[in-house]
Protein backbone atom coordinates (compact mmCIF):
# COMPACT_ATOMS: atom_id res chain seq x y z
CA UNK A 1 0.00 0.00 0.00
CA UNK A 2 2.86 2.51 1.27
CA UNK A 3 4.73 1.55 -2.10
CA UNK A 4 2.08 1.85 -4.01
CA UNK A 5 1.25 5.40 -2.97
CA UNK A 6 5.08 6.31 -3.17
CA UNK A 7 5.13 5.29 -6.37
CA UNK A 8 2.42 7.35 -7.21
CA UNK A 9 3.36 10.19 -5.85
CA UNK A 10 6.99 9.86 -7.77
CA UNK A 11 4.98 9.11 -11.05
CA UNK A 12 3.46 12.21 -10.59
CA UNK A 13 6.80 13.82 -9.80
CA UNK A 14 8.26 12.18 -12.75
CA UNK A 15 5.49 13.89 -15.33
CA UNK A 16 5.93 17.07 -13.81
CA UNK A 17 10.02 16.49 -14.69
CA UNK A 18 9.63 14.71 -17.81
CA UNK A 19 11.57 11.76 -17.10
CA UNK A 20 11.78 8.11 -17.06
CA UNK A 21 14.51 7.61 -14.68
CA UNK A 22 12.37 8.71 -11.14
CA UNK A 23 9.80 6.31 -11.98
CA UNK A 24 12.43 3.51 -12.42
CA UNK A 25 14.15 4.64 -8.90
CA UNK A 26 10.87 4.64 -6.92
CA UNK A 27 10.21 1.39 -7.95
CA UNK A 28 13.91 -0.22 -7.20
CA UNK A 29 15.58 2.08 -4.91
CA UNK A 30 14.53 2.34 -1.62
CA UNK A 31 16.79 5.30 -0.62
CA UNK A 32 14.93 7.21 -3.47
CA UNK A 33 11.13 6.17 -2.07
CA UNK A 34 12.62 7.36 1.38
CA UNK A 35 13.08 10.74 -0.04
CA UNK A 36 10.29 10.73 -1.31
CA UNK A 37 8.08 9.94 1.51
CA UNK A 38 10.09 12.68 3.52
CA UNK A 39 8.96 15.32 1.01
CA UNK A 40 5.53 14.43 1.19
CA UNK A 41 6.10 14.77 5.10
CA UNK A 42 7.49 18.49 4.51
CA UNK A 43 5.13 19.79 1.94
CA UNK A 44 1.96 18.17 3.97
CA UNK A 45 3.29 20.19 7.09
CA UNK A 46 4.18 23.30 5.19
CA UNK A 47 0.64 23.22 4.00
CA UNK A 48 -1.31 22.63 7.43
CA UNK A 49 0.79 25.35 9.38
CA UNK A 50 -0.02 27.78 6.36
CA UNK A 51 -3.37 27.16 6.75
CA UNK A 52 -3.00 27.02 11.05
CA UNK A 53 -1.55 30.64 10.20
CA UNK A 54 -3.99 32.12 8.03
CA UNK A 55 -7.19 30.45 10.19
CA UNK A 56 -5.30 32.11 13.05
CA UNK A 57 -4.32 35.61 11.28
CA UNK A 58 -8.10 35.35 9.57
CA UNK A 59 -9.45 34.97 14.06
CA UNK A 60 -7.55 37.63 14.57
CA UNK A 61 -9.15 40.43 12.39
CA UNK A 62 -12.71 38.73 12.69
CA UNK A 63 -12.09 38.86 16.80
CA UNK A 64 -10.74 42.94 16.48
CA UNK A 65 -13.11 43.88 13.97
CA UNK A 66 -16.13 42.23 14.92
CA UNK A 67 -16.15 40.75 17.74
CA UNK A 68 -15.21 43.67 20.15
CA UNK A 69 -17.11 45.94 18.36
CA UNK A 70 -20.66 43.46 18.83
CA UNK A 71 -19.68 43.66 22.66
CA UNK A 72 -18.60 47.28 22.79
CA UNK A 73 -21.88 48.22 20.94
CA UNK A 74 -24.13 45.70 23.02
CA UNK A 75 -22.49 47.42 26.20
CA UNK A 76 -22.77 51.03 24.96
CA UNK A 77 -26.40 50.62 24.98
CA UNK A 78 -26.59 49.21 28.74
CA UNK A 79 -23.74 52.15 29.62
CA UNK A 80 -25.85 54.74 28.12
CA UNK A 81 -29.18 53.95 30.06
CA UNK A 82 -26.88 53.37 33.34
CA UNK A 83 -25.96 57.24 32.77
CA UNK A 84 -29.11 58.45 32.71
CA UNK A 85 -29.89 56.59 36.13
CA UNK A 86 -26.60 58.12 37.04
CA UNK A 87 -27.29 62.04 36.24
CA UNK A 88 -30.11 61.12 38.35
CA UNK A 89 -29.02 59.85 41.24
CA UNK A 90 -25.57 62.09 41.50
CA UNK A 91 -24.60 64.75 44.18
CA UNK A 92 -24.82 67.63 42.99
CA UNK A 93 -23.22 71.18 44.41
CA UNK A 94 -22.43 74.61 44.10
CA UNK A 95 -18.92 76.02 44.91
CA UNK A 96 -17.26 79.38 44.43
CA UNK A 97 -15.29 79.36 41.35
CA UNK A 98 -11.84 80.81 41.77
CA UNK A 99 -9.82 81.43 38.79
CA UNK A 100 -6.32 80.37 38.66
CA UNK A 101 -4.38 83.67 39.22
CA UNK A 102 -2.43 83.30 35.55
CA UNK A 103 0.74 83.78 34.58
CA UNK A 104 3.82 85.27 36.77
CA UNK A 105 5.41 86.48 33.50
CA UNK A 106 5.43 90.10 33.61
CA UNK A 107 3.15 91.38 30.67
CA UNK A 108 0.75 88.30 31.23
CA UNK A 109 -2.96 89.13 32.21
CA UNK A 110 -2.92 88.13 35.94
CA UNK A 111 -6.42 87.37 37.48
CA UNK A 112 -6.78 89.13 41.27
CA UNK A 113 -10.33 88.95 43.16
CA UNK A 114 -11.98 92.54 43.10
CA UNK A 115 -12.56 93.22 46.95
CA UNK A 116 -16.13 92.76 47.59
CA UNK A 117 -17.55 91.20 44.46
CA UNK A 118 -18.68 87.91 45.22
CA UNK A 119 -17.07 85.39 43.34
CA UNK A 120 -18.74 83.19 40.19
CA UNK A 121 -20.45 79.55 41.47
CA UNK A 122 -20.00 76.44 39.45
CA UNK A 123 -21.81 73.51 39.79
CA UNK A 124 -19.52 70.17 41.08
CA UNK A 125 -20.75 66.79 40.90
CA UNK A 126 -19.12 63.83 42.88
CA UNK A 127 -16.27 61.71 41.15
CA UNK A 128 -17.49 58.82 39.73
CA UNK A 129 -16.29 55.83 40.41
CA UNK A 130 -13.91 53.50 38.36
CA UNK A 131 -16.13 51.91 35.67
CA UNK A 132 -19.14 54.33 36.07
CA UNK A 133 -20.41 55.53 32.97
CA UNK A 134 -21.07 58.93 33.63
CA UNK A 135 -21.11 60.93 30.83
CA UNK A 136 -22.66 60.71 27.14
CA UNK A 137 -20.42 62.22 24.28
CA UNK A 138 -22.05 63.81 21.05
CA UNK A 139 -20.39 64.74 17.95
CA UNK A 140 -22.73 65.75 15.45
CA UNK A 141 -20.33 66.10 12.47
CA UNK A 142 -19.52 62.25 13.01
CA UNK A 143 -21.98 60.28 12.39
CA UNK A 144 -21.24 57.52 14.75
CA UNK A 145 -21.50 59.69 17.69
CA UNK A 146 -24.58 61.70 16.65
CA UNK A 147 -26.81 59.57 19.09
CA UNK A 148 -23.97 59.70 21.75
CA UNK A 149 -21.13 57.44 22.73
CA UNK A 150 -21.18 56.64 26.82
CA UNK A 151 -18.71 57.52 28.70
CA UNK A 152 -17.14 55.78 31.70
CA UNK A 153 -14.83 56.45 34.64
CA UNK A 154 -11.27 55.20 33.94
CA UNK A 155 -8.88 54.27 31.16
CA UNK A 156 -7.58 50.88 32.17
CA UNK A 157 -7.87 48.39 29.00
CA UNK A 158 -11.02 46.84 31.32
CA UNK A 159 -12.53 50.21 31.13
CA UNK A 160 -11.93 51.12 27.45
CA UNK A 161 -13.74 47.82 26.30
CA UNK A 162 -16.54 49.94 26.37
CA UNK A 163 -14.90 52.45 24.05
CA UNK A 164 -14.66 55.61 25.63
CA UNK A 165 -12.97 56.60 28.94
CA UNK A 166 -12.40 59.63 30.94
CA UNK A 167 -8.69 60.41 32.98
CA UNK A 168 -9.10 60.03 36.40
CA UNK A 169 -6.86 62.54 37.23
CA UNK A 170 -8.17 65.41 35.33
CA UNK A 171 -11.47 67.16 35.75
CA UNK A 172 -14.96 66.19 34.69
CA UNK A 173 -16.52 67.73 31.85
CA UNK A 174 -17.78 70.90 31.83
CA UNK A 175 -15.75 71.86 35.15
CA UNK A 176 -12.82 74.24 35.00
CA UNK A 177 -9.74 72.72 33.88
CA UNK A 178 -8.87 69.77 31.06
CA UNK A 179 -11.06 67.37 30.92
CA UNK A 180 -9.15 63.96 28.84
CA UNK A 181 -11.30 61.30 27.04
CA UNK A 182 -9.53 58.71 25.40
CA UNK A 183 -11.05 55.83 23.32
CA UNK A 184 -10.62 53.55 20.63
CA UNK A 185 -10.30 53.99 17.14
CA UNK A 186 -10.54 50.46 15.31
CA UNK A 187 -12.05 48.22 17.45
CA UNK A 188 -14.05 47.80 20.66
CA UNK A 189 -16.88 49.69 18.80
CA UNK A 190 -14.79 52.29 17.67
CA UNK A 191 -15.87 56.00 18.82
CA UNK A 192 -13.42 57.71 17.43
CA UNK A 193 -12.80 55.95 14.45
CA UNK A 194 -13.34 59.53 12.86
CA UNK A 195 -11.91 62.21 15.06
CA UNK A 196 -9.30 63.13 11.91
CA UNK A 197 -12.17 64.65 10.04
CA UNK A 198 -12.78 67.13 12.78
CA UNK A 199 -12.29 70.60 11.71
CA UNK A 200 -11.63 73.85 13.85
CA UNK A 201 -15.01 75.37 15.55
CA UNK A 202 -16.70 71.57 15.11
CA UNK A 203 -18.82 71.05 17.94
CA UNK A 204 -18.54 68.20 20.85
CA UNK A 205 -21.20 68.00 23.16
CA UNK A 206 -20.62 65.86 26.66
CA UNK A 207 -23.72 65.53 28.83
CA UNK A 208 -23.29 64.74 32.58
CA UNK A 209 -25.34 64.96 35.38
CA UNK A 210 -24.61 68.88 35.70
CA UNK A 211 -26.57 69.41 32.15
CA UNK A 212 -24.68 69.57 28.38
CA UNK A 213 -21.28 71.09 27.78
CA UNK A 214 -21.05 72.43 24.65
CA UNK A 215 -17.25 72.62 23.43
CA UNK A 216 -15.43 73.55 20.03
CA UNK A 217 -12.76 72.59 18.34
CA UNK A 218 -9.84 74.51 18.48
CA UNK A 219 -7.21 72.26 17.71
CA UNK A 220 -5.98 68.78 16.02
CA UNK A 221 -2.39 67.25 16.63
CA UNK A 222 -0.24 64.52 16.40
CA UNK A 223 1.68 63.41 19.18
CA UNK A 224 3.49 60.14 21.06
CA UNK A 225 2.16 58.46 23.43
CA UNK A 226 4.32 59.77 25.93
CA UNK A 227 3.18 63.49 25.37
CA UNK A 228 1.81 64.53 28.94
CA UNK A 229 1.86 67.59 27.79
CA UNK A 230 -1.69 67.45 26.39
CA UNK A 231 -3.11 66.79 28.99
CA UNK A 232 -2.05 70.01 31.09
CA UNK A 233 -4.45 72.46 32.11
CA UNK A 234 -4.75 74.94 29.37
CA UNK A 235 -6.90 77.70 31.57
CA UNK A 236 -10.49 78.12 31.32
CA UNK A 237 -12.46 74.60 30.41
CA UNK A 238 -11.07 72.46 28.08
CA UNK A 239 -11.45 69.39 26.37
CA UNK A 240 -9.25 66.84 24.95
CA UNK A 241 -9.88 63.62 23.08
CA UNK A 242 -6.93 61.12 22.47
CA UNK A 243 -7.36 58.01 20.35
CA UNK A 244 -4.83 55.62 18.16
CA UNK A 245 -3.04 56.90 15.22
CA UNK A 246 -2.47 55.96 12.31
CA UNK A 247 -5.39 53.71 12.06
CA UNK A 248 -4.89 50.02 13.47
CA UNK A 249 -1.44 50.97 14.99
CA UNK A 250 -0.93 52.74 18.56
CA UNK A 251 2.48 54.04 17.04
CA UNK A 252 1.05 57.48 17.71
CA UNK A 253 -1.75 59.73 19.36
CA UNK A 254 -4.48 61.60 17.43
CA UNK A 255 -5.09 64.54 20.22
CA UNK A 256 -8.63 66.72 19.68
CA UNK A 257 -8.43 70.33 21.76
CA UNK A 258 -11.34 72.09 22.63
CA UNK A 259 -12.86 74.71 24.59
CA UNK A 260 -16.31 74.99 26.17
CA UNK A 261 -18.78 77.73 24.85
CA UNK A 262 -21.79 76.63 26.80
CA UNK A 263 -22.90 75.41 29.29
CA UNK A 264 -24.19 74.88 32.95
CA UNK A 265 -20.88 76.60 33.93
CA UNK A 266 -19.80 78.07 30.98
CA UNK A 267 -20.53 81.78 32.13
CA UNK A 268 -19.05 81.29 35.39
CA UNK A 269 -15.95 80.04 33.96
CA UNK A 270 -15.51 82.12 30.71
CA UNK A 271 -17.03 85.27 32.53
CA UNK A 272 -14.02 85.58 34.38
CA UNK B 1 -8.23 15.24 15.05
CA UNK B 2 -10.12 11.86 14.98
CA UNK B 3 -6.59 10.22 16.55
CA UNK B 4 -6.80 13.08 19.24
CA UNK B 5 -10.10 12.05 20.19
CA UNK B 6 -8.96 8.37 20.65
CA UNK B 7 -6.24 8.73 22.27
CA UNK B 8 -8.32 10.44 25.33
CA UNK B 9 -8.79 8.53 28.34
CA UNK B 10 -12.54 6.60 28.22
CA UNK B 11 -15.28 5.23 26.74
CA UNK B 12 -16.20 7.26 23.83
CA UNK B 13 -18.72 9.85 24.63
CA UNK B 14 -16.23 10.78 27.67
CA UNK B 15 -13.57 11.18 24.82
CA UNK B 16 -16.20 13.61 22.93
CA UNK B 17 -17.08 15.23 25.99
CA UNK B 18 -12.99 15.94 26.84
CA UNK B 19 -12.47 16.85 22.86
CA UNK B 20 -15.32 19.64 23.00
CA UNK B 21 -13.67 20.57 26.60
CA UNK B 22 -10.43 21.06 25.26
CA UNK B 23 -11.54 23.21 21.80
CA UNK B 24 -13.69 25.31 24.58
CA UNK B 25 -10.94 26.36 26.92
CA UNK B 26 -8.51 26.42 23.88
CA UNK B 27 -10.76 29.14 22.19
CA UNK B 28 -11.63 30.62 25.24
CA UNK B 29 -7.69 31.15 25.45
CA UNK B 30 -7.41 32.45 21.76
CA UNK B 31 -10.02 34.63 22.61
CA UNK B 32 -8.07 36.31 25.43
CA UNK B 33 -4.90 36.54 23.52
CA UNK B 34 -6.68 37.92 20.64
CA UNK B 35 -7.46 40.60 22.75
CA UNK B 36 -4.11 41.12 24.25
CA UNK B 37 -2.27 41.27 21.02
CA UNK B 38 -4.61 43.96 20.25
CA UNK B 39 -4.93 46.44 22.88
CA UNK B 40 -0.95 45.98 22.89
CA UNK B 41 -0.33 46.59 19.20
CA UNK B 42 -3.89 47.70 17.19
CA UNK B 43 -5.00 50.00 19.32
CA UNK B 44 -4.68 50.57 22.89
CA UNK B 45 -7.22 52.97 23.37
CA UNK B 46 -5.40 55.86 22.58
CA UNK B 47 -4.27 56.86 26.19
CA UNK B 48 -1.55 59.52 26.57
CA UNK B 49 0.59 58.10 29.97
Amino acid sequence: MQTESTGTLVTMIDETKGSAQFANTAQGRPAEGRRGRKLTRVVRGVGWTSIGLGLFILGFVAQQLFVTTYFAQQANVGLTAEAQVYFADVEISEVPYEPPLGSLVPGDPVNIPTPGVPSPTVLVEAKPEIGDAFAIIRIPSIERLQEGWAVVEGVSRRTLRAGAGHMPSTPLPGQPGNSVISGHRTTYGAPFHELDTLVEGDIIEVETALGIHIYSVTGIEIVTPRDLWVIEDRGGATLTLTTCHPKFSSRQRLVVFAELIEGPNAEAILGV
Amino acid sequence: MKRLILRLPGPMPVKIALFAAIVIVALVGLFFFYDWIGTSLLDTGGTIS
